[in-house]
């Protein structure tokens, strides 16, 4: 399972967003660089229609293969209550003809996109990943040079957690907690559900952008 | 996109392995006897128990909205589990000469999918010996939950080299000694290695755990062929 939020952010106020970011969590960033593929399953196999992502790490000297299935959210009157969505997820890694693989099991290619920017991992009440990137589209298969972006000018920002069926109730508690910091800048809410830009990400931007975020916001 | 075409494997390094399978004569089938015989030559050689060994073997089946359609997808499509890689899961297809290493969460996000289910889980479960610098696992193939003997095997490992042509004559003179051993029971049959051709799975002259891979799933084939043949004849 995971605890997953997901934001917008104008592209100009990315580098105050990492100036906060660098000062909430006391790590330095990590660049990243992802190739994702999406993959659903053909028509005749599989009792359920079935989707698979592939995300191939390019900021690796030698790039590794992660497989990763996004199950359902949770569901019920205590899931709507909180904020933060809560779902079924699995990572494996793989090795490299982990896309040959699926393709000769009968999957195919759904979409693909390429995101790049930078991840603040650390733990705050739990393991939290913070990643801010820019979504880009391929014009041709697997052309990851050249990409461009999908919506130019908007980044995307995800906070995730690991969490389990047992200690969730604590991670939500602490990603939601972790997301009041950067409500200045961004608001952050369940996949899906679309606030856009806050009005006040100018002002805080210019405010972090001044002081090198040493003033909490 | 080199990322997505290369299929060499640097992720893990290990000792080298050769894996063996008991061939019986025609006419014969394996039995426990067998078995018990194999493990009195390695104890002959000296050969040291170390413990008990398990690799379990599934053999897995598309789920399909139309019988029909069986033939679109791999009919040898497994995954085998090794208990020195306990983190570790292997997809091997070897009508397309694949073969995956993934982690064994792989597993779980296959039960999600529900687009392949198992069709036969099959043990390779034995007894681990060690004999210098080398170390012998004899044992049985059987399927889960079942004592039927399906196929005997024994997987020789070499643990100073990890180049396959470096260690041949190494490993070809360690079988000629354990053929000439075996010989001397004048058994219905005899252990058969059956070298994969590597490098056609993309794999290189560096042994990996996926070599091993897919000797097992060579092995499986040999097994089935054999069982298929004896039905014929009976």
């Amino acid at each position: 399972m995971e605890c997953v939020v997901q934001g917008i952010i104008e592209t100009q106020h990315v580098e105050a967003l990492e100036i906060l970011l660098q000062g909430l969590c006391g790590v330095h960033r990590e660049r990243l660089r992802i190739h994702e593929i999406c993959l659903k399953s053909g028509p005749n196999i599989g009792s359920v229609s079935s989707e698979v992502r592939l995300l191939c790490d390019l900021e690796k000297p030698d790039p590794t293969w992660t497989v990763k299935h996004i199950g359902g959210a949770m569901r019920g009157a205590g899931a709507e209550q909180i904020s933060v969505l809560v779902r079924n997820m699995v990572e494996s890694k793989a090795s490299k003809n982990v896309l040959r693989l699926f393709y000769a099991l009968g999957y195919k290619l759904d979409h693909e996109q390429l995101r790049v920017g930078f991840a603040f991992h650390f733990h705050r009440g739990a393991p939290i990943t913070v990643t801010v990137s820019s979504i880009n589209k391929m014009l041709k298969l697997h052309a990851t040079d050249e990409a461009v972006p999908v919506t130019p000018g908007i980044q995307l920002v995800e906070v995730t957690a690991p969490a389990t069926s047992e200690n969730y109730a604590e991670v939500v508690a602490a990603v939601s907690s972790f997301c009041e910091y950067l409500a200045p800048l961004l608001h952050l809410s369940k996949p899906g559900v679309s606030t856009g830009v806050v009005p006040t990400a100018a002002a805080a931007a210019a405010s972090l952008m001044s002081d090198g975020g040493g003033t909490p916001l | 996109m080199q990322y997505l075409s290369s299929q060499i494997s640097v992720l893990d390094k290990m000792p080298l392995k050769w894996v063996l399978h008991w061939q019986p004569n025609p006419g014969t089938t394996v039995n426990s006897q067998i078995l018990n015989e194999v493990s009195q030559c390695v104890e002959s050689l000296n050969g040291v128990k170390d413990g008990r060994w398990k690799a379990t073997l599934t053999l897995y089946k598309p789920m399909l909205k139309e019988q029909s359609l069986a033939a679109e997808f791999p009919r040898d499509f497994l995954g085998i589990s090794f208990p020195d890689q306990p983190n570790k899961y292997y997809f091997i297809i070897r009508g397309q000469r694949l073969v995956l290493e993934a982690d064994s969460t792989i597993q779980i996000i296959m039960e999600k999918l529900q687009s392949y289910k198992s069709r036969v889980t099959l043990n390779f479960e034995g007894v681990q010996y060690l004999l210098g610098d080398f170390q012998l696992r004899v044992g049985k193939v059987v399927p889960n939950n079942s004592e039927s003997l399906r196929g005997i095997f024994m997987e020789v490992e070499y643990l100073p080299i990890s180049s396959i042509e470096k260690s041949r004559p190494i490993m070809e003179e360690f079988i000629d000694i354990w053929q000439e051993a075996v010989s001397k029971r004048s058994l219905p049959g005899h252990f058969m290695q059956i070298e994969p051709n590597f490098a056609e799975y993309g794999l290189s002259d560096h042994y990996t755990s996926q070599h091993t891979a897919v000797q097992y799933a060579t092995v499986m084939a040999q097994i089935a062929t054999v069982q298929s043949v004896q039905a014929v004849r009976n």
